[in-house]
């Protein structure tokens, strides 16, 4: 390149690349070295204690705890998300009547802030007054009629407060919340395939699974890619939900690593721990997303 | 927040400081004192406040409050950030149980040379609220009140029940077989499919309860010195079972259910709850709800009951002005702790204790006969590390989910483990 195309790439790179270093790119390196220290934030000046930190944090069962419970809410949400995504994407790839309409609807709820989806579904699952429990007893009764022996006469789960239930209830919760994202992203995908292939096919006498399953989805691997990846470092982050909803409780049924980070953080103050505790799950999203990229890259 | 909106938000923000918003506000302008108070009275007793402090601002023309309402779910972070990089208010307050963490970190100020060389004194308090802004013989705050916990009842379903004293009023019981009748009485199932329409009783906030019958077994959180935790104690186990007993064997608790447990005695669905003093206001707006208070009944060997105290505080760097000014504005707050009482608050102070005003106050008047036996969470800087294990160990087993004893000894072996990270 000419000495000033190079003045003029750094002139257009400038604004962001000033804005990125000064928010994000020194903030984490901040908290690297926040990570070092034994630093509670009243404290006058931070002890340097090298990475004990991370031996604190490795051995401590709730750290485990924490990173287990995520895995398990990434284990329900990326497979089960995504493969709704896809199939809503697909839906509104018939060209129906009122698929704008839908569109809009399966997006909406990417729209609001966890906040308000969170306190939405409070209500709904709601063990006494809940929409959801309201519905399943209604069932249940009418059951219980037909066969007392079968139904029980109130089924009122306690979904939030059980520690069997918790987790799986803000799995579903979160992927209602997140399906449209992704949806746009492999409508999109789908979109770029070439009428002629999918033509082509059509004209062999394949039929529309077969056409799905031959040339679409092949074609869609760096959608899927894309779509997996984002998803799965988002469903690690996982925070608002089980923050709000929870807490982390029923005890620590639902606590997840940025809930924990969170709490060490902002309502213990120990904030070298929890710099410690970022950067291990920062490692360990950087591990899958290598893995991924390994097994589902598209080979050149 | 999207990372665009927080990057707009930082820029705006970084412009505010350029342009001089962060610039220290001028303390004393014209010989009036400008003081910043900070509280978490976002419930109706902010409203109170805001009262008060507009009749001290009228009474003293030289000093202006200027009141800050934050709630107390961000309060403490907020706090905490101003202290430590600057921009702390001038009064503020702190809960008796999280002033350790900020006086061992000489973050207040040192009151002790302003009690001398001023007419108030530690007699002039009820001892145990006085002592909860002591720490390590230091006295860094002036105790605004006290608010224990206490017996919520349901007058019109204990008359209903035949709960009564001889003049046939509702009958609050005072001891574990005495509260044990009364809530299996009050227990009502009449449709017999198992789920009662009326309960006896209810767990609403955990942490209160639990401390009070802990307390009453002669338990505790820390082992005496404050050094290590004390959870894997018969004490603990047994108070614990005991609340659980209620829910699981004798069946006249529902199982908690959060969020839904105190409306079920607001709309007089439960009879009985242990609850602060500060819920006074949300019955008071209650309609339909006929209720009284009274001390916490006996569980175990001795009377206790949960508390926790408003402390006013100043910050330890204060400008001599503004702490002068401050001062003076806590001893008004504390001199008319009456008005501040009549919104759910246990005064502190004697002379309001023994006034008939405050007698007239019946709920308030009850709860205070607490005050010589209150239970304040043991005063340590490890007291805030150590509630959530406290708190879990507490849910898992109203829930169900592990028996008490493994539920504390783990609370006891996790809370060990913060400690020695300290």
């Amino acid at each position: 390149m000419r000495k000033n195309q190079w003045r003029v790439a750094v002139m257009f790179l400038a604004p962001y690349g000033i804005l990125f270093g000064i928010f994000i790119l020194l903030p984490v390196l901040y908290g690297f070295f926040i990570s070092l220290h034994k630093w509670h934030i009243l404290a006058p000046r931070p002890e340097f204690i090298g990475l004990r930190n991370y031996k604190l944090a490795l051995a401590d069962d709730l750290f485990r705890i924490a990173f287990v419970r995520t895995l398990f809410f990434v284990a329900m949400v990326v497979p089960v998300g995504n493969a709704l995504s896809l199939l809503l994407a697909v839906g509104l790839n018939q060209n129906y009547r009122g698929t704008t309409f839908y569109k809009v609807a399966f997006y909406m709820p990417v729209v609001m802030s966890v906040a308000v989806i969170a306190i939405l579904w409070t209500w709904i699952y709601s063990a006494e007054f809940g929409l959801l429990n309201y519905y399943l007893s209604q069932a249940a009764a009418f059951g219980h009629n037909l066969a007392p022996s079968v139904f029980p006469a109130t089924l009122k789960p306690q979904w939030l407060n059980s520690p069997a239930t918790a987790m799986p209830a803000i799995a579903l919760m979160s992927i209602w919340w997140g399906a449209g994202g992704n949806m746009l992203i492999y409508f999109a995908g789908l979109k770029n395939i070439p009428r002629e292939l999918l033509e082509a096919a059509e004209m062999d006498g394949a039929t529309p699974w077969r056409r799905f399953w031959t040339v679409s989805w092949p074609l869609l691997r760096p959608t899927t890619l894309f779509c997996l990846v984002m998803s799965v470092i988002a469903s690690f982050q996982v925070f608002g939900q089980t923050y709000i909803l929870t807490g982390g409780g029923p005890y620590y049924s639902t606590l997840t690593i940025i809930l924990y980070m969170y709490q060490q953080g902002f309502g213990l103050y120990q904030l070298g721990y929890a710099s410690a505790v970022g950067y291990l799950l920062f490692a360990a999203l950087l591990v899958f997303t290598l893995i991924q990229f390994k097994l589902l890259a598209v080979k050149q | 927040m999207s990372r665009r909106g927080a990057l707009i938000l930082l820029i705006l923000g970084a412009l505010c400081l350029i342009c001089g918003c962060g610039q220290k506000r001028a303390s004393h302008k014209n010989g009036v004192v400008h003081l910043e108070f900070w509280n978490g009275f976002s419930g109706p007793d902010g409203t109170t406040m805001e009262r008060i402090v507009r009749e001290f601002n009228k009474l003293h023309p030289d000093i202006q409050v200027r009141m800050q309402i934050i709630p107390w779910g961000t309060y403490y972070d907020k706090v905490t950030l101003g202290l430590a990089f600057g921009g702390s208010p001038d009064v503020f307050v702190v809960h008796a149980d999280r002033l350790p963490e900020y006086a061992d970190r000489s973050a207040l100020y040192d009151m002790d040379e302003l009690i001398r060389s001023d007419s108030i004194s530690a007699a002039d308090f009820m001892p145990r609220p006085w002592n909860a802004g002591n720490w390590k013989g230091v006295q860094y705050a002036i105790p605004l009140d006290c608010h224990p916990i206490g017996l919520y009842y349901n007058t019109k379903l204990f008359e209903k029940a035949g709960i009564v004293d001889d003049a046939g009023r509702a009958k609050p019981p005072t001891n574990l077989a005495e509260f044990v009748d009364a809530a299996q009485k009050l227990t009502i199932d009449s449709n017999g499919d198992g789920a009662p329409e009326q309960w006896g009783y209810v767990f609403t906030w955990f942490r209160t309860n639990y401390y009070t019958y802990l307390s009453q077994f002669g338990g505790d959180l820390f082992t005496a010195d404050g050094r290590k935790p004390a959870l894997n104690s018969p004490q603990a186990q047994d108070s614990l079972d005991l609340m659980r007993d209620f829910i699981y064997n004798r069946r006249f608790a529902p199982s908690p259910e959060g969020q839904d447990a105190w409306i079920g005695f607001l709309t007089g669905k439960v009879a009985m709850a242990l609850e602060g003093i500060y819920m006074l206001s949300s019955m008071e707006s209650q309609e339909d709800l006929h209720f009284a208070g009274a001390p916490c009944p006996v569980f175990g060997k001795k009377p206790g009951a949960w508390a926790n105290s408003h402390m006013l505080v100043m910050p330890a760097d204060s400008d001599p002005v503004k702490r002068e000014a401050a001062w003076k504005f806590i001893k008004y707050l504390s001199d008319n702790s009456l008005k501040w009482a009549e919104g759910g608050q246990v005064p502190v102070r004697r002379d309001i204790l023994e006034s008939p005003e405050f007698k007239k106050l019946t709920v308030q008047h009850e709860f205070s006969k607490q005050l010589p036996y209150i239970n304040y969470m043991p005063s340590s800087i490890s007291l805030n590390q150590a509630l959530p294990f406290f708190d879990a160990a507490v849910e898992a087993v109203l829930c169900n989910i592990k028996p008490a004893s493994e539920a504390l000894a783990e609370a006891d072996r996790r809370i060990g483990e913060v400690m020695s990270r300290q």
